[in-house]
């Protein structure tokens, strides 16, 4: 009778089996992967066999699924563009011939396991040329150590914690501003409309990200001579903030700002109203800038400002395969039907990252790719990239979208850039 | 009919049944094979990184799932905490080498032991209460304590978590962890086939069947209890701690998330509780299913509906696993799945 | 701490007992007679609450007209599911209906989360977010009106255990099953019914929650969570316990909330803990309902 049992563990052998031939089958040089990424990148890094067959493969674990099913397919949206765009054009360069651009997308179910598991899958079993990054900085933190390990450059462009970048790893780069960063645009427009502005409270999501975000803000507020009346965190994916709220009503500040993403920020706004929260000033470091705040918080949504990494309407000018942010935004929409999020912007620009590193490169060699990678200072029409020692992107700016009260967003800072006023100050709830 | 049956053999799972006569050999035979097989996998030419990523965190979870059974299969506390456990050994771990700059085996000493120590502090009350009031209390206790690392930055880091070095050398990382999550698997087989030859297995079994009885037959039954847990949080630290210096970062999110505790659940669950095997046949079988799910079939976002469903069908068809029907207990039949709801329903 | 932010915090608390006390009545139930944990209750809150989502957003429909409509058709849901999944396997050991409905829980969350997305979403009537100030404590009309409906819903469930047939039956079932079988129950369809009965106060008050916060396909877990330490608190069976209950665990969460604002649950569900084992019974345990 226990045969069954002999059956099972047969099938389990076959079964283990049979999946690792699947996923060695296609590659009989599979043994390689343990060995130093030396004797890899010969076999992959091959454009120069005759004038044929080249294909760049870039892979990425995305959040399809999950929590952060929303911001993943932005992420999506912008790898996909940017290859249809190159391969309208005929792909990328390298030395002096075309090279097709390919992309390898697996769902990492917004969970920081599975998307260590399916980076290690691209790497080892499908043999991408080079990584892009997931959405978040937690995934992100996961991978980034899998792309070092096999030494394989990733650029990322949804990652914005600086814990990713103080491991000291050689090949992983972030063409979007870091977390510290975000809220000092609101900070400075908010004095340069009113400069008698005195006190700021901050309310923080307890995340890596956001963590950084207060950090930084709070720094530069008090910098700029601005008291921090108050600084507290709320749990990660809380339902209720009104203690909270209660309590910055209490200081009566100036500025609100909150470091969080776009659930949040939904939250913080809607019990501010309830409960009467009325500073000059509203600020976010993620949401605001979103279709989707809009559509939670309909009227309510009006005159709150959110950082932006990049916007529609800034005024960059770049040789690039999209020119301008407002070309970009043309062939977004054709393609998706929106206006596109920042979040498919800066992941477009991740491959434009690699595609400039490419041409600089003359080679799809991983090493070199990285060195050229490392060295480069493009104006893109996602802004500046260019990478510092520990591979963040410090060098552009972030922008400031205020929801107008005409249902619209619009770009109010940094000043050149703007297309509207800032509206100040926030209207009260009781006088609406 | 099945009702009698239950009450004449209210030990189905006597342990050591027949283990080494007749064709329980072969299974064992078999087993040894596809072990063999596991500690030789690396060798293999097709054991790419991503083979082994899979196959360590399989192996984990067979541990985990095989401390679990101590105490839900086994004495038949329904503990739906033990995530607890796998952070505290993975914080544990983590923190001895960073803030004590201790090595990577000592420190995992010290989150075992602190994973097993919170065991029993916690054991000794909570083990008092019974059914759902126990399960509910792990479950609190569990989240609770994910809260608390979470937000107390000073010790644990808090949200931004605490990063830990690289195994160097680092081409050799995939390996190291993959033989340091078998080692833990299979020492979690014969820690259960050691403690099922002892006393204490006895007290377990007796436990679970009646408390009352067992106390008055003189078990000591508290201590036999807080053994349990304590077990299987050692089973659940060790895992953690190697998942800490694995992943090189502890982040309270990820390591006190209930799916853990679910996952070494249902794993023990589809091979059999109660049985000395079942939690880690139930491992493979649990993940190779979600793998198939995720990476070959055009299931996409529902995959997570078609594993509720498997779920759904083994609670309502087969409850106690696959291993009475692997190892021959039952005969697989219509009527074989059809007993359960016969013997269930209203 | 400030007066305005305690006075305001044992308002909020009073307000959001209401709510809770609704999320938690419908849990007690199915607990107490089917002898279920029914991890699928905030699940079916979800549905209640997008069903209201829905009804406003395509419909117009004002968010509290919609609470008989998502009441009524979770309770066909819940007869469903009970009478022809749970009952199969419901005098199964404890393990059994614990993965049961946490898988129930799962598809449910699941499905929700394909067909709509895991986008935060809002109700948003022309009303919401508008209040009155009582001193300087401010009180918005929604969560005023959804604690006023919740002690209702509240009453006529009373109303309905103790004064119907069918009330008593489930009552009676609760108390000895074969006693009621005995006196002719159909226990199958008392079962069925009991389950509805919860899963429809779980989507009321799912209703009530999508006009004062937002809602999210994963959100109902929180709210499971909180229903079993209400009913831990205030003690298996009885109504008035469970408004005791509700009423102890929004002070404790109000309260921790504004003291220790990182920890979501962690206070609430020590304090659980603790209650468990110094008094395993619950505050005001009873066995059944009156």
């Amino acid at each position: 009778m226990s045969k069954r049992l002999l059956i099972l563990l047969a099938l389990l052998l076959i079964a283990a089996m049979a999946l690792a031939a699947c996923g060695g089958g296609k590659a009989t040089q599979a043994p390689a992967q343990e060995k130093p990424a030396a004797e890899q990148k010969t076999e992959q890094a091959a454009p120069s066999g005759g004038g044929e067959e080249c294909k760049v493969v870039f892979g990425a674990a995305v959040s399809l699924t999950g929590k952060y099913a929303k911001e993943g397919e932005y992420v999506k949206n912008g790898y996909e563009l940017y290859v249809e765009e190159i391969n309208k054009a005929g792909g990328i360069p390298v030395g002096d011939k075309k090279c097709k651009v390919e992309l390898k997308i697996y769902d990492d179910e917004s969970n920081a396991d599975r998307s260590a598991q399916l980076v290690e899958k691209l790497i080892t079993e499908d043999k991408v040329t080079f990584l892009l990054g997931p959405y978040g900085s937690g995934n992100t933190f996961a991978t980034t150590a899998i792309a070092e390990k096999y030494k394989v450059p990733m650029v990322e462009a949804n990652g914005a914690a600086t814990k990713i970048f103080n491991r000291g790893f050689k090949y992983s780069f972030a063409v979007l501003s870091p977390a510290p960063n975000y809220l000092r645009g609101i900070i400075d427009m908010a004095l340069d409309k009113d400069p008698n502005l005195k006190t700021v409270a901050i309310v923080i999501e307890n995340g890596a990200f956001a963590l950084e975000v207060a950090q930084g803000a709070k720094d530069y507020a008090e910098e700029k001579g601005l008291e921090v009346v108050y600084f507290d965190k709320y749990a990660k994916a809380a339902k209720d903030v009104s203690s909270l709220i209660t309590a910055m009503k209490s200081k009566n500040p100036d500025i609100v700002l909150g470091a969080g993403h776009l659930q949040d920020t939904i939250l913080v706004m809607k019990q501010s109203k309830d409960l009467g929260l009325s500073p000059k000033v509203f600020g976010f470091s993620v949401g605001p800038t979103s279709p989707e705040f809009r559509k939670a918080l309909g009227k309510d949504a009006d005159y709150v400002v959110g950082a932006a990494q990049w916007t529609p309407e800034l005024k960059y000018q770049s040789d690039d395969i999209f020119g301008t942010p407002q070309h970009f935004t043309e062939l977004y929409k054709a393609k998706y039907g929106e206006i596109p999020p920042y979040q498919a912007a800066e992941s477009a620009a991740a491959l434009i990252a690699y595609q400039k590193a490419i041409e600089a490169a003359g080679s799809l060699d991983k090493d070199k790719v990285r060195d050229a990678l490392a060295a480069l200072d493009y104006d893109s029409f996602y802004g500046k990239l260019k990478f510092n020692e520990q591979g963040m992107n410090v060098y552009k700016p972030m922008a400031v979208m205020q929801n107008y009260t005409d249902g619209n967003l619009y770009t109010v800072w940094p000043k050149e850039a703007a297309v509207k006023e800032f509206l100040y100050p926030f209207v009260p709830w009781d006088q609406r | 009919m099945s009702d009698k049956e239950k009450k004449k053999a209210p030990i189905r799972y006597s342990p050591l049944d027949g283990l080494f006569k007749g064709r329980q050999g072969v299974l064992l035979g078999l087993f040894a094979l596809f072990a063999l097989f596991l500690a030789i996998f690396p060798l293999l030419p097709f054991a790419s990184g991503f083979w082994l990523n899979t196959l360590t965190l399989i192996l984990l979870l067979a541990a985990m799932a095989i401390g679990w059974n101590f105490i839900g299969g086994y004495t038949g506390y329904a503990a739906f905490g033990n995530v607890a456990f796998f952070g505290i050994g993975a914080y544990g771990t983590g923190l001895s080498m960073i803030r004590l700059g201790l090595g990577f085996f000592p420190s995992l000493m010290i989150g075992a032991v602190a994973a097993m120590v919170f065991a029993i502090l916690i054991g000794l009350p909570i083990l008092r209460l019974k059914g759902h009031y126990f399960a509910i209390a792990t479950v609190a206790i569990a989240t609770a304590m994910g809260e608390i690392a979470d937000s107390w930055t000073s010790f644990t880091g808090g949200a931004a978590g605490i990063t830990l070095p690289f195994f160097s050398p680092i081409e050799w990382s995939g390996q190291f962890f993959y033989y340091m999550a078998f080692l833990l698997a299979m020492g979690g087989l014969l820690l259960t086939w050691f403690i099922l030859n002892r006393k204490m297995g006895y007290s377990w079994v007796a436990i679970r069947e009646d408390e009352d009885a067992a106390n008055m037959m003189g078990i000591n039954t508290t201590w036999a209890k807080v053994m349990a847990f304590a077990l299987s949080a050692l089973m659940a630290g060790l895992a953690g701690g190697i998942y800490a210096y694995w992943k090189t970062f502890v982040l309270a999110e990820e390591v006190f998330k209930i799916e853990y505790t679910l996952q070494m659940i249902l794993a023990a669950v589809l091979g059999g509780t109660g049985t000395i095997f079942g939690p880690f046949i139930g491992a493979f079988i649990y993940y190779i299913l979600i793998t198939l799910l995720v990476f070959f079939l055009p299931v996409g976002q529902l995959h997570a509906t078609i594993l509720g469903v498997i779920i759904i069908l083994v609670m309502v068809f087969t409850p106690k696993g696959l291993m009475d029907f692997l190892s021959g207990k039952k005969k697989l039949s219509v009527n074989a799945l059809l007993e359960n709801i016969r013997t269930y329903r209203v | 701490m400030e007066s305005l932010q305690f006075t305001q915090g044992i308002v909020n608390a009073i307000l959001l007992s209401g709510t809770l006390t609704l999320v938690a009545i419908g849990f007690s139930i199915v607990w107490g007679i089917l002898n279920i944990i029914n991890l699928a209750h905030g699940a079916f809150l979800m549905v209640g609450a997008y069903i209201t989502y829905w009804l406003f957003t395509l419909y117009g429909v004002d968010p509290f007209l919609s609470l008989p409509i998502s009441m009524a058709i979770m309770f066909l849901v819940g007869y469903a599911v009970q009478r022809y999944l749970i009952n199969l396997v419901i005098r199964a050991p404890l393990l059994v209906t614990f993965l049961l409905t946490f898988a129930m829980e799962i598809v449910i969350i699941n499905l929700a989360t394909f067909f709509w997305k895991g986008d935060l979403r809002s109700v948003t009537p022309d009303y919401a977010g508008l209040g009155f100030t009582l001193g300087n404590v401010q009180i918005p009309y929604v969560r005023l009106a959804a604690f006023i409906i919740s002690l209702i819903l509240t009453g006529l469930l009373h109303v309905f255990m103790t004064y119907t047939k069918t009330g008593n039956a489930i009552r009676a079932t609760g108390m000895d099953i074969d006693a009621a079988r005995l006196q002719g129950v159909r226990i199958p369809q008392t079962y069925a019914l009991t389950y509805a009965l919860g899963t429809a106060l779980a989507a009321g008050a799912g209703t009530l929650i999508s006009i004062s916060f937002p809602i999210d396909p994963t959100m109902g877990g929180a709210y499971t969570l909180r229903a079993f330490v209400i009913c831990v608190l205030g003690g298996l069976g009885s109504i008035p316990g469970v408004m005791l209950g509700a009423l102890l665990f929004s002070f404790i969460e109000v309260f921790s909330g504004i003291w220790f604002p990182s920890l979501k649950d962690a206070i609430a569900l020590l304090v659980l803990v603790l209650v468990l084992i110094v008094r395993p019974s619950g505050i005001a345990g009873k066995a059944f309902y009156h």
